[in-house]
C-alpha cells in the first residue's frame, strides 16, 4: 500500500492536478483497493470535523496579519530602521535583508509572504547603492524562510494540528533553531563579505541619534511579537485567540502609520481568503487521506516495511533527510509538509523519535526546498521583485544559506535540545 | 459566451469573498472581545465554538474565489514545458478531475446535513447549538463550489471544442508561481 500510494501520489502531481484534490484521489483510491468496508461514507464527516476547527482558524487569522502589514507600508519603515542598525557590518545592507526578514518572521506565519515583503522594500535599494545581486538577493530568500519557523508559524499550526501535538509548544521549540538560524545567516554574510567584499556593498555606519530615532519604528513589531506569543505562554489565550490579537495589533500599528485604507483593507481580505482556501482543501485533503490510511491498516504495514529495513534509528532518519532534500526539489512546500506527514510521521515516532522535535527537523528541511530550485517559491518571489537579472542569481546566491540549514538540520539530529530545551524547561 | 460567463462568476465570487472576509474580521474581532472580557472575569462564552463554525463557513464559501483566481496549488514542472495543446489538455484535465472529487464532496456532505435536520441535533456544548443552523449554509458553501467547478470545466470544454482552447489558459491554467502571490 505504501508504495501503490507513494508512486500515484508522484503520478498525479505531476499530471498537475490541484494538490488538494490529489489526496482526495487517493483517498478514494486506499477505500476501493485496500480496504474491507467503504470508508468514503465518512467523507462528509471528516469534511466537517477537519473544517469547523477552532485551532485552524488561526491560519487565516494569521495570513490577514502579514497581510495588513504589509499593504500598509510598516515593511519599508522596519528595513529602513534595521538598516540604521546592522549595516556596519562586512556585507552591508545585506545584513538588514536577514534582520528584516527575520523581524518580519516574528509576526508572519508564511515564509512567502515574508520574503515578498523584504523583496519589495529591499530590491530599489540594491539597485540604487549598486549591490551584486546575488548574495543580495539570496539573503532575501533565505531570511524569508525564517517565517514558518519562528513563531508564529502556519506551517507549524498544521503540523500540530495533523499530528495532534501541542501547538504552543511546537511555537516555543521553533524558538532557539530560527533565531539560530538567523544568526548563523548574520556570521555566514560577514565572513563571505570580509573574504570577497566586492559581493557585499559599503558598510554603512549611522550617527547614534539616526539609530535611536530608527527604534521608534522597530518598538510596533516587537510588542505585536510580543503579545502575540507572550498571551499564548502567560496562558491568556490559546494560539488562535493569540492570531485574532495579533490581527486587531497589527491594524493599530497600521492605523498609527497612516496605512489603513478601503483599498489596502480589501485587498488583505481577498487575499486572506484565497490563501486560506487553498491551504484548506489541502489540509482536508489530507485528513480525508489520513482517516482512510490508517482505517486500511497502514499502522501494520509501516511496522513490517521498518522491521525490514533493518535500520538504526539514525540510518532511518538520515533516509528521511535525504527524501526531503529530493522531493523539496520538485513539490511546493506547504504540499510536501501535508501529503508526507500521514505516511512519514507514524513511521518516525515509530523508531522513537519525538513529535516535537520531528516538527522543527521538518520545517528546517522544508525551509530548504523553499530555496532550492526548480520548485522554491521563494526564489521565484524574490526574483519578481526585482526588475533585472535573472533567476540563476537568485539561486546561487541561496547556495550559502542552503548550507547553513543543512548544517542546521544535522545539528538538530546531533543535539535534539536545541528545538526540545525550550518547551522542557517552561513544561 | 464562456469567457463573458467567467467574467460574470468571477466578480460574484469576489464579492463573495469580500462578506466572507468581513466575517471573519468580525470574528477576531468576538474574539478579541471575549479575552478582554475575560480578564475582567467575565466572558460570551462559547467563542471557540463560534470560531470553529466561522471556519468551516469561511472555508466552504471561500473556495470558489480561490478556484476563479487560479488559486489551488498545482505541481507544474512537467505542464510547463508542455507545448500550448498539450497545457490545454493538462488543465482540462486537471479541471475534470477537480469538478469530480467537488461534486463527490457535495453529495457526501449531505447525509451529515440531513442527519442533523431529521434528528434536530444540537452540538455537545454549553451554546447547544442547533447544528442544522451552521450545517446548512456550509453544505451551501460546497455545492456552490461544485457548482462552480462544473460551470468553469463547461466553459473551457465548450471553448476548447470550438478550437478557441488557447483563451482557456487564464482560467484554468496555473500561473507562474509569482504571479500567484499579486
Amino acid at each position: 500500500m505504501i508504495t501503490y500510494v507513494s508512486v500515484g501520489l508522484l503520478a498525479l502531481l505531476s499530471l498537475s492536478i490541484p494538490v488538494g484534490i490529489v489526496l482526495f484521489l487517493l483517498g478514494f483510491g486506499v477505500d476501493q483497493f485496500f480496504s474491507g468496508f467503504p470508508l468514503t461514507r465518512a467523507l462528509g464527516n471528516m469534511v466537517w470535523s477537519s473544517s469547523s476547527s477552532a485551532t485552524l482558524i488561526a491560519i487565516p487569522f494569521f495570513v490577514l496579519l502579514g497581510e495588513i502589514l504589509v499593504r500598509s507600508g510598516v515593511a519599508a519603515r522596519t528595513y529602513a530602521a534595521l538598516d540604521r542598525w546592522v549595516s556596519w557590518m562586512p556585507g552591508g545592507l545585506v545584513h538588514a535583508n536577514v534582520a528584516t526578514a527575520t523581524m518580519f518572521s516574528a509576526t508572519s506565519g508564511s515564509s512567502v509572504a515574508t520574503a515578498a515583503t523584504v523583496a519589495t522594500v529591499a530590491m530599489p535599494q540594491a539597485e540604487k547603492l549598486g549591490y551584486d545581486p546575488k548574495l543580495f538577493s539570496g539573503a532575501i530568500a533565505a531570511g524569508g524562510t525564517l517565517g514558518i519557523m519562528i513563531p508564529p508559524s502556519i506551517n507549524l499550526i498544521v503540523y500540530g494540528f495533523l499530528t495532534q501535538s501541542s501547538i504552543p509548544q511546537l511555537f516555543l521549540a521553533g524558538l532557539i533553531p530560527g533565531l539560530g538560524l538567523a544568526l548563523a545567516f548574520l556570521i555566514v554574510t560577514a565572513i563571505i563579505c570580509t573574504i570577497k567584499p566586492e559581493l557585499g556593498g559599503t558598510r554603512r555606519v549611522f550617527p547614534f541619534f539616526q539609530m535611536a530615532r530608527a527604534l521608534v519604528d522597530l518598538v510596533p513589531i516587537l510588542i505585536l511579537f510580543g503579545l502575540i506569543v507572550g498571551s499564548i505562554y502567560r496562558g491568556w489565550a490559546t494560539p488562535t485567540e493569540a492570531a485574532a490579537v495579533g490581527v486587531a495589533g497589527a491594524l493599530l500599528i497600521a492605523l498609527a502609520f497612516g496605512g489603513v485604507n478601503w483599498t489596502m483593507m480589501r485587498d488583505s481580505l481577498l487575499g486572506t481568503i484565497k490563501v486560506t482556501s487553498m491551504i484548506m482543501l489541502i489540509i482536508i485533503g489530507a485528513s480525508f487521506l489520513n482517516f482512510t490510511l490508517s482505517s486500511a491498516g497502514l499502522g501494520r504495514e509501516l511496522t513490517s516495511f521498518l522491521e525490514g529495513l533493518g535500520l538504526s534509528p539514525l540510518g532511518f532518519i538520515m533516509v528521511v533527510v535525504v527524501i526531503y532534500i529530493v522531493l523539496g526539489f520538485f513539490i511546493e512546500t506547504l504540499s510536501l509538509m501535508v501529503v508526507t506527514i500521514p505516511i512519514i510521521v507514524p513511521m518516525v515516532l515509530a523508531q522513537g523519535y519525538d513529535v516535537i522535535w520531528f516538527g522543527i527537523l521538518m520545517i528546517v528541511l522544508i525551509e530548504m526546498a523553499l530555496i532550492t530550485p526548480p520548485v522554491g517559491l521563494n526564489l521565484y518571489v524574490v526574483q519578481g521583485a526585482r526588475k533585472s537579472g535573472n533567476l540563476n542569481e537568485v539561486m546561487l546566491g541561496a547556495i550559502p544559506y542552503v548550507l547553513v540549514m543543512l548544517a542546521m538540520a544535522f545539528a538538530l539530529i546531533a543535539v535534539p535540545d536545541i528545538a526540545l530545551f525550550l518547551p522542557n524547561a517552561l513544561e | 459566451m464562456g469567457l463573458l460567463l467567467i467574467d460574470r462568476l468571477r466578480r460574484l465570487n469576489r464579492a463573495i469573498a469580500l462578506l466572507v472576509g468581513l466575517g471573519l474580521l468580525g470574528m477576531a474581532a468576538f474574539v478579541v472581545a471575549d479575552i478582554a472580557l475575560r480578564q475582567v472575569h467575565a466572558s460570551f462564552g462559547g467563542s471557540e465554538e463560534l470560531a470553529g463554525y466561522a471556519m468551516a463557513l469561511v472555508t466552504s464559501w471561500g473556495m470558489a474565489y480561490t478556484l476563479l483566481e487560479l488559486g489551488h496549488i498545482r505541481i507544474d514542472l512537467i505542464r510547463s514545458r508542455a507545448g500550448e495543446r498539450l497545457r490545454m489538455l493538462f488543465d482540462l484535465f486537471a479541471m475534470i478531475m477537480m469538478s469530480g472529487v467537488v461534486v463527490t464532496i457535495a453529495i457526501k456532505c449531505w447525509p451529515v446535513v440531513e442527519r442533523a435536520v431529521t434528528n434536530g441535533s444540537r452540538a455537545n456544548t454549553p451554546l447547544a447549538t442547533p447544528l442544522a443552523w451552521v450545517q446548512i449554509p456550509w453544505f451551501a458553501g460546497w455545492v456552490w463550489f461544485a457548482l462552480m467547478a462544473c460551470l468553469v470545466t463547461l466553459a473551457a470544454l465548450s471553448l476548447a471544442v470550438r478550437g478557441r482552447g488557447a483563451e482557456t489558459e487564464p482560467f484554468i491554467g496555473a500561473f507562474a508561481e509569482q504571479d500567484s502571490l499579486k
